[in-house]
């Protein structure tokens, strides 16, 4: 009887087995081409003009065949963390937190000086825009290779501005202007529309406009490579605050409240016209062109909308902003970091693929890395079509459009900001000290993962 | 042991092994490993190194000090006061009108315990849904009759902490952890079950002893339902707790997975999460475990203790 018992078990797993060997895919690749494994987190409308690239460039390949694989960004650097605790990470990773400077803390990145050599290293750095230089490198060192710069403005609705006798702000007092005229502080309660009202997560923007820095480039000390307690910043998130302190923090908290789930031509400008001035970025340029689109169709009037850069205060910065983007990682423990080189150069347009990254910038609305991609025809196609477009690319050149510092903590530093900021502004905390702390917190675990204190 | 028994034995083991190595491997290596792991600085890619009780240190450090730690363990104190005190009065009040012998009992019952078959996702997402600040369900009945719309998910604010209250708080009291205990309620079904099990169990005499006493149906459900409920009331407080200090899906998904908004939601068990596969400190991470481990113990504990003075024997 217990004979028969396991003879039926492993035979089972045998039958298992051999089932599992039957069903799993072989490789579609002739033998003589390399396949490169490559992770990214596009969706959406986005995916197809991905999925169009990576054809584009496995048509134009003898050598090289990239299998995409799209993953959930929202846990993206968690499922590269196992994969390269595990042995097996991807070949190429394409993401758009701000995670560069930690990995490469951790050395889990290849420099690109290892993908490339000193010529085309050198090339690379004056080709990008200041910012998209930025954003790959940590210690003085490229690690990633920016494809594509996400930039905010403001964008105004013109029909509402021109309807209230106003125009698009020029200065910080015209947008409290702008607020005041639009929704007056008189102790209304369940507003339906806002002439504007900051966002928590801007403050990394604003406090750039308003002349400060969340870290001091040249600091070789932890409280002067952590600042967001200075006073420039203080005085930006207090600023915001004053629209908390206008209207309540409760009504602030409430009518922003649930606008994280407004996608698409749902946004917030456009969705009941919630607001008549917003900030936020180019991608938002294509739901305007749908809503135009359908209004036409509906034979309804669409509203008229303008982009300008954020307005800054006297002693601010003009043309600032805060800048993050979407950058190729090689992890270090890649089986075909040769193969994830020539797809990175490809998409971002470095090296003679500048026609092709126009093309792909174009169709998914995306600002390119360098500026040579932009003079491309079909790029400058693509800012004819959507005119508004064209003030995003021209702040991507600006210097003072400034990402999250490159630090190890950058993602905790990050979310201790928003923190602070959503505490200023939905509770009514005391803005100094809540960014006090959050950079005391900041400094704290930058001190733990620099010095293993 | 003869053959025959040590061939049974054999076959036994063999027949249970994928259930024991899944054990073995999925919960005692983990479980042991992260003891080990809470007395050293790990980040899952370098090897752990030994750093004696320094995650102990900073952990009661960052409590004392009101730091994420603290914030973390108020929220989840919060969470599982509320849920575990609704569930069981909800529980024990729906039970009883289940009990009923009502026309239909059978398809109210039905209709009862079928959200608990809902997969957490899937009624995490509806919640998200319902309470909606701008657009839910909720928030639409309570405008219907006059009442303030409240933040839910999006707004910091909670009843039980008055503090929390903005100045110009406006009626909108309830914010995100309130939102989260009223989605706990959501699984009451199974709760039901245990209740309605345990109602059919009291004897009919006690209710006719208590009728020719001249007890009315209030004072019989609270000199005998409800006594007579509480060996079952004490199972669901202890399983109640121990499951909402271990509340994740449902917090991560209306939470952003970060505990937003302003941290009002990050409870002690997505605080872990973010430490260890977030900031990959895998040693302060598997300390925090431990002490949570150790805390949930000693609230049981207390719970089995005090539980001879409230539960009937």
């Amino acid at each position: 009887m217990n004979a028969r018992i396991s003879t039926l078990l492993c035979l089972s797993l045998a039958s298992f087995a051999a089932v599992a060997v039957a069903v799993c895919p072989k490789s579609a690749l002739p033998e003589i081409r390399e396949q490169v494994v490559f992770w990214h987190f596009w969706g959406g409308r986005d995916r197809p003009v991905v999925e169009r690239i990576v054809d584009g460039f496995n048509r134009s390949q003898t050598h090289y065949e990239v299998r995409a694989i799209a993953m959930p960004g929202s846990n993206l650097d968690l499922k590269f963390f196992l994969s390269v605790a595990g042995g097996d990470p991807p070949d190429l990773l394409n993401h758009d937190d701000p995670v560069v400077a930690d990995w490469a803390h951790r050395g889990v990145l290849t420099p690109i000086r290892d993908l490339a050599n000193a010529d085309e290293l050198e090339r690379l750095k004056q080709w990008l825009f200041p910012a998209a230089r930025e954003l790959g490198t940590y210690d003085g060192q490229l690690y990633a290779l920016c494809n594509g710069l996400d930039i905010r403005a403001l964008y105004c609705n013109s029909t509402l501005l021109a309807k209230n006798g106003l125009q698009a702000p020029k200065t910080i007092a015209d947008l409290d202007r702008i607020a005041e005229t639009v929704a007056p502080a008189d102790g209304t309660v369940g507003r339906i529309r806002m002439g504007y009202l900051p966002d928590p997560r801007r403050l990394w923007a604003w406090g750039i406009v308003f002349g400060g820095r969340f870290s001091n480039p040249n600091g070789t000390t932890v409280q002067e490579m952590v600042t967001a307690d200075s006073p420039e910043v203080v005085a930006a998130l207090t600023w915001m605050a004053s629209y908390s302190r206008r209207y309540g923090p409760s009504e602030v908290a409430a009518f922003r409240s649930g606008e994280q789930a407004l996608t698409g031509a749902s946004f917030p400008l456009l969705a009941d016209r919630r607001y008549v001035v917003v900030m936020d970025g180019q991608w938002r340029v294509r739901d305007i062109a749908v809503a135009s689109a359908a209004a036409e169709v509906d034979g309804r009037s669409a509203d008229d909308f303008s982009v300008t850069p954020l307005p800054s205060p006297a002693n601010g910065r003009s043309h600032a902003g805060w800048v993050n983007g979407n950058f190729f990682v090689v992890p270090d423990k890649a089986n075909n970091k040769s193969g994830a080189w020539e797809f990175m150069k490809y998409w971002s347009g470095f090296d003679g693929h500048e026609q092709i990254a126009a093309e792909a910038c174009a169709a998914g609305g995306w600002i390119p890395s360098s500026q040579l991609v932009v003079d491309q025809g079909a790029y400058q196609q693509a800012l004819e079509r959507w005119p508004l477009l064209r003030d995003f690319v021209l702040l991507a050149a600006s210097p003072t459009q400034v990402p999250i510092p490159s630090l190890p903590v950058a993602s905790y530093y990050y979310q201790q900001v928003t923190d602070a900021a959503e505490e200023a502004l939905y509770r009514g905390a005391d803005p100094e000290s809540v960014l006090r702390r959050a950079a005391d917190n900041v400094r704290q675990r930058l001190r733990e993962v620099l010095h293993d204190e | 042991m003869t053959r025959r028994q040590f061939s049974e034995l054999r076959t036994g083991l063999l027949l249970i092994s994928p259930w024991l190595v899944g054990f073995l491997v999925l919960t005692v290596y983990p479980f042991c490993a992260s003891l080990y792991w809470s007395f050293c600085r790990y980040d899952l890619l370098s090897a752990p190194r030994w750093v004696g009780l320094r995650n102990y240190r900073r952990l009661v450090a960052e409590f004392w000090e009101g730091g994420e730690v603290a914030r973390a363990a108020g929220n989840t104190a919060y969470y599982a006061a509320g849920s575990v005190a609704l569930s069981v009065m909800l529980g024990i009040g729906l039970a009883v009108m289940l009990s009923w012998p009502v026309r239909g009992r059978a398809a109210y019952r039905t209709l009862c315990f079928l959200p608990a078959v809902v997969p957490t996702v899937a009624a995490a997402v509806l919640w998200i849904w319902l309470l909606d600040p701008q657009k839910g369900l909720v928030n639409s009945l309570l405008k219907a009759v006059d009442l303030p719309a409240q933040g839910w998910f999006q707004s910091t604010s909670a009843a039980g902490w008055p503090t929390a209250w903005p100045v110009d708080y406006a009626g909108r009291i309830f914010g995100s952890k309130d939102g989260l205990v009223l989605m706990s309620l959501w699984g009451i079904g199974n709760l039901l079950v245990i209740y309605l099990a345990a109602l059919a169990d009291i004897p009919r005499q006690l209710y006719e002893a208590a009728e020719i006493d001249g007890a009315r149906r209030l004072r019989q459900f609270w000199h005998v339902t409800l006594p007579m409920l509480t060996p079952v009331v004490f199972f669901n407080v202890v399983m109640g707790l121990i499951q909402s200090v271990q509340a994740f899906t449902q917090v991560y998904l209306v939470s952003d997975g970060q505990g937003a908004p302003a941290g009002s939601t990050l409870t002690l068990s997505l605080h872990l999460f973010l430490t260890a596969f977030k900031d990959l400190d895998m040693g302060y991470a598997s300390a925090m475990a431990w002490i949570l481990f150790v805390a949930v113990m000693a609230v049981t504990f207390w719970i089995f203790r005090t539980s001879r003075h409230w539960v009937h024997q």
